[in-house]
């Protein structure tokens, strides 16, 4: 039955299908490859329209021999994900083409589920799942209707049985996702597949980097503090700390761990939990100054940045503890000293004119303090759109077009501290953020990032100054949107100050806060916290496996009644149950209701036998016949009947 | 392998007739004798599904996982869906059917479904042939199964099979019904020699046999005589149920018999019997059977009929 040859309708759905599961993946496929799987569709849909079998399979294996190795030249390997899938989708265009049996639509249907699954394993998102689930639905679907032996149902039938059969699926998939042991560490390395960008800060700066940052409304990171929050002023993240200038770039030069000047923390502490999204990089943005983080692949580099080991695939959480202010008491040592007062040879004019000021402030602070009153007092200007600079683009920002972001007031100011031997560095990170008061938590944006410079004092440490607050104060009090000229308003800015508008959103956000927590964190200590919940003592693989065996057991067991129960030709109809349970109150008492009796002679031998009860049997199987048999506008409501069965209590024998 | 296949399949079968006994027709297919095990295509889907849990653990996607175990949940889901397409079913069938050698036995299995859901695809299989049909809700179908016949003889089975693959054909289900079922084949009817009675008398003969019309008195009714030829008016009387004889039918039976077929072989001279049976039938005139073992008295109509055949087809073999 399975040779038996297939119809145009049947190629038509199950290629439809194909392309819905391939369409999901398009983005890490070469172009070709979505290009070939069409192709394919295409002539084996046309021959099959004109009523012709599959093409001949030489052409198959020559698409084949020539395809393959292609493929292998673009990924140099079959092994990683994004390879693997090419493969599969090439591989189920090949079969589409010289599909002939129903065999063969077997085959695709498993290539599509496959091809499902894999746009899944390296994705987060909510909509892809339902996208995907609604897939294979359609293709569940198809194959109903493909497999049907005789005339095949319709295909509305079919929708609504294979949806049918997934919401029955649903209780058990519930089960298999809370109790089904999860792997501590992967069985085997996974080959890094990530080709896509990167997102968020990097570990190098140049002019124009975080501009492009402001524009996207993208979330970072969300922040839950336990207790009350930092006030604005202090509300920055600390990302990759750039040492190295080449007079454009700023760069981290390198990463060590540890050989930090020790920190004395001072001012409120506060506790925190950053909640990362995936930005396939390795830092963390915690607050300044962090001291503590209860994750174990991350540790504090010696600029007291928080990193992982290996960079964000998945949300994580993280838990840290910072402090508002720090001083640190040791002096600074030598070489990192002179990395951070190496000045780029370059920028003739901003060495000249630091060299001038230095000269009336001899005291450290009192330059730092000069430089932000320049910034403060010249006509500087802060704008999301600054003019193009050339190679001494120091010279070029501060001298000539006197615009920029904060990445260009932060650059100058360090340019502007080393060239008087005050040790200098740039950080990156995030500043602000917004409160999502439906969730009791940060939302920091892309859009959100910031640069600011850090200052080496002798006897305070390291000093944060963020030069763009001299320039644009509501820039780090308030929203950079205020700060913007009115003629730089940028859509999603004010879509984000509607109100409703903004409410939706952060009650979205909440929403999808919820399924990063419960749904992409849940793992193996969700598990035990989930079997703890149900009180057993000292959660373990084992146990989890015995409550997941006795949970299976218990839907299994739903599942067949549920089945079953439709068997039961009475079963969706409350007048017959009620008389079902009339007979066997009867039965009960002694009176069994013969097989062949109807409801009026049943009443009638009940009335004969038990003298005491024939009053309200011969009603009540009158009140069923009436129901039953007579035209729909009787006297009798079916809840009259159903209450008068109910209290219908017959004793076993008469008095 | 297949041989391995073959040997659980044989001992579920008499498992199954031990356990169950003989079922009396129709039969209800319980919950207890449905068996079911994956096809082909569910085995492929299974280890497609086991490749996605282990990359989701893997990958430890969670996104991935539940997808995994939806598509796990739904194979369960089909599963029950599998074995309820034949729980409760109600079957019958008329156990014996008659064929020729060459030709093909059909039975007519009647299938009765008093639940409220459709039953798509039951395939009944029996010997070596199968039939296929659905069955609505609260109604009845037949299922008609055609059994090639290539030799004379009665052939038994114990058993037949129901099976279904519905819905997505990842799981086939099946029961056995412990009915025996029989198909008497006659020989093919074939020969060159003319009747008896023909061959003795000449074309004489042929006037008489045609002589339909030539009323020679009334007889007791038995089945199978053309209904045009009984005597209703006799009935309508208040009489016993009648039928006018002819002088065809009235004619000296005709007695075929084995021995009357020298320098045939044993089959030759069988399929030579047998058309001469259908001969004297279509004519309806009276015949009997004469053949080493057994003698069938002259009679006419269908049961006379079948009952030589069954004679013919039985030949030569033991009786079970």
């Amino acid at each position: 039955m399975d040779t038996e040859r297939v119809s145009f309708e049947q190629l038509a759905g199950i290629s439809a299908c194909f392309a819905l599961a391939v369409l999901s993946r398009i983005t890490s496929l070469p172009l070709w490859v979505p290009l070939i799987v069409i192709l394919c569709g295409a002539i084996r849909l046309f021959t099959a329209r004109n009523g012709r079998s599959s093409p001949p399979r030489w052409l198959v294996f020559t698409l084949a021999a020539l395809t393959t190795p292609l493929l292998f030249l673009r990924f140099h390997t079959f092994n990683g994900l994004d390879a693997g899938t090419a493969l599969l989708a090439l591989m189920g265009g090949l079969k589409l083409l010289e599909t002939k049996t129903r065999r063969d639509i077997y085959i695709i249907t498993l290539i599509i589920y496959f091809v499902s699954l894999s746009a899944l394993l390296d994705s987060n998102s909510f909509w892809l799942l339902a996208y995907l689930i609604a897939v294979s639905w359609l293709t569940t679907a198809a194959l109903l209707r493909l497999t049907s032996r005789g005339a095949a149902p319709d295909w509305r039938r079919c929708f609504r049985h294979a949806g049918r059969l997934l919401g029955q699926a649903l209780p058990l998939t519930l089960v298999f996702w809370l109790l089904f042991p999860r792997f501590a560490a992967p069985l085997w390395q996974i080959r890094s597949d990530f080709h896509g960008a990167q997102s968020g800060l990097s570990d190098t700066m140049s002019p124009g980097d975080i501009d492009k940052l402001a524009l996207s409304d993208e979330i970072a990171f969300r922040v839950h503090f336990e207790g009350a929050a930092p006030p604005s002023r202090d509300r920055y993240w600390r990302g990759p700390v750039l040492h190295d200038f080449d007079g454009r770039t700023w760069r981290v030069t390198e990463l060590d761990f540890g050989g930090a000047p020790a920190l004395q923390p001072q001012g409120p502490v506060y506790h925190y939990t950053v909640m990362m999204e995936p930005s396939h990089q390795r830092w963390i943005f915690a607050l300044d100054w962090p001291v503590h983080s209860a994750l174990e692949a991350a540790g504090l580099t010696s600029d007291y940045t928080l990193m992982q080991a290996f960079p964000i695939s998945h949300p994580i959480d993280v838990v840290a503890t910072s402090y508002s202010k720090a001083r640190a008491t040791d002096s600074l040592n030598p070489r990192m000293r002179r990395r951070d007062t190496h000045s780029f040879n370059g920028n003739p004019r901003t060495l000249q004119f630091a060299r001038n000021l230095r000269g009336e402030h001899p005291d450290d602070m009192d330059y730092v303090r000069a430089v932000l009153a320049t910034f403060n007092q010249q006509p500087f200007y802060y704008t999301l759109t600054p003019p193009k600079l050339g190679n001494d683009s120091v010279d070029g920002f501060l001298f000539d077009t006197r615009r920029g972001f904060c990445e260009h007031y932060a650059s100058a100011f360090a340019v502007l501290m080393r060239a008087a031997g005050i040790p200098a560095r740039v950080v990156t990170g995030y500043q602000g953020g917004t409160l999502n008061p439906y969730g009791d938590y940060w939302i920091l944006r892309q859009s959100d990032a910031h640069a600011w410079d850090e200052v080496w004092i002798d006897g305070s440490g390291w000093i944060r100054i963020d030069p763009t607050a001299a320039i644009a104060p509501e820039r780090v009090e308030g929203e950079m949107a205020d700060a913007t000229n009115p003629d730089e308003a940028l859509a999603s800015r004010w879509q984000r100050n509607a109100g409703w508008f903004a409410g939706a959103r952060l009650r979205l956000d909440v929403l999808r806060e919820i399924w990063r927590e419960r749904i992409l964190d849940f793992d193996q200590d969700s598990q035990q916290r989930l079997l703890k919940m149900f009180r057993i003592p000292e959660p373990d693989g084992q146990k989890l496996v015995m409550v997941l065996a006795a949970a299976m057991g218990l839907v299994l067991c739903w599942l067949t009644w549920q089945v079953r129960r439709e068997l039961d030709p009475r079963s969706n109809d409350a007048a017959t149950r009620a008389y079902a349970r009339l007979c066997s109150r009867l039965a009960a008492a002694g009176l069994p209701r013969l097989p062949h009796e109807g409801a009026e002679s049943y009443a009638a031998r009940v009335a004969r036998q038990r003298p005491d009860l024939a009053h309200t049997v011969t009603a009540i199987c009158r009140q069923y016949s009436a129901l039953r048999y007579a035209a729909p506008s009787t006297s009798i409501t079916l809840g009259q009947f159903e209450a008068a069965v109910r209290t219908f209590r017959p004793r076993h024998s008469p008095k | 392998m297949a041989t391995l296949r073959q040997v659980a399949i044989a001992r579920l079968k008499a498992r199954s007739a031990r356990r169950h006994g003989h079922d009396s027709l129709p039969a209800t297919i319980k919950r207890r004798r449905i068996y079911i095990l994956p096809s082909r295509f569910g085995m492929m889907l299974s280890v497609i599904l086991a490749t996605m849990l282990i990359a989701g653990l893997n990958y430890n996607s969670n996104l991935a996982l539940v997808f995994a175990f939806l598509m796990v949940s739904m194979a369960l889901v089909t599963m029950h869906h599998c074995n309820r397409n034949l729980l409760r079913l109600r079957i019958d069938v008329t156990p014996e059917v008659d064929a020729f050698a060459g030709r093909e036995a059909v039975f007519e299995f009647a299938l009765r479904n008093d639940s409220s859901v459709d039953r798509r695809d039951i395939e009944v299989r029996c010997m070596t042939a199968r039939g296929m049909g659905s069955v609505a809700a609260k109604e009845d179908t037949s299922i008609s199964v055609a059994v090639p016949v290539a030799q004379r003889g009665v052939t038994t089975v114990n058993q037949f099979e129901l099976r279904t693959y519905y819905p997505f054909g990842w799981f086939y289900s099946w029961t056995y019904v412990q009915e025996s079922l029989t198909i008497f084949a006659a020989p093919a009817p074939r020969g060159s020699r003319m009747l008896p009675s023909v061959g003795a008398q000449g074309n004489a003969a042929h006037s008489e046999t045609r002589g339909d019309e030539d009323f020679s008195g009334l007889r007791a009714y038995e089945p199978g005589v053309p209904l045009k030829h009984m005597a209703w008016k006799v009935l309508a009387r208040g009489g016993e149920a009648a039928v006018r004889s002819y002088s065809s039918l009235a004619a000296q039976p005709e007695w075929l018999e084995w021995s009357s077929l020298a320098g045939l072989d044993a089959e030759a001279r069988l399929s030579q019997l047998c058309l001469w049976v259908l001969e004297c039938d279509a004519a309806q005139r009276p015949y009997g059977l004469r053949i080493p073992g057994k003698e069938i008295a002259p009679s006419g109509g269908a049961a006379h009929r079948f009952a030589c055949l069954r004679a013919l087809a039985a030949f030569g073999m033991t009786e079970t």
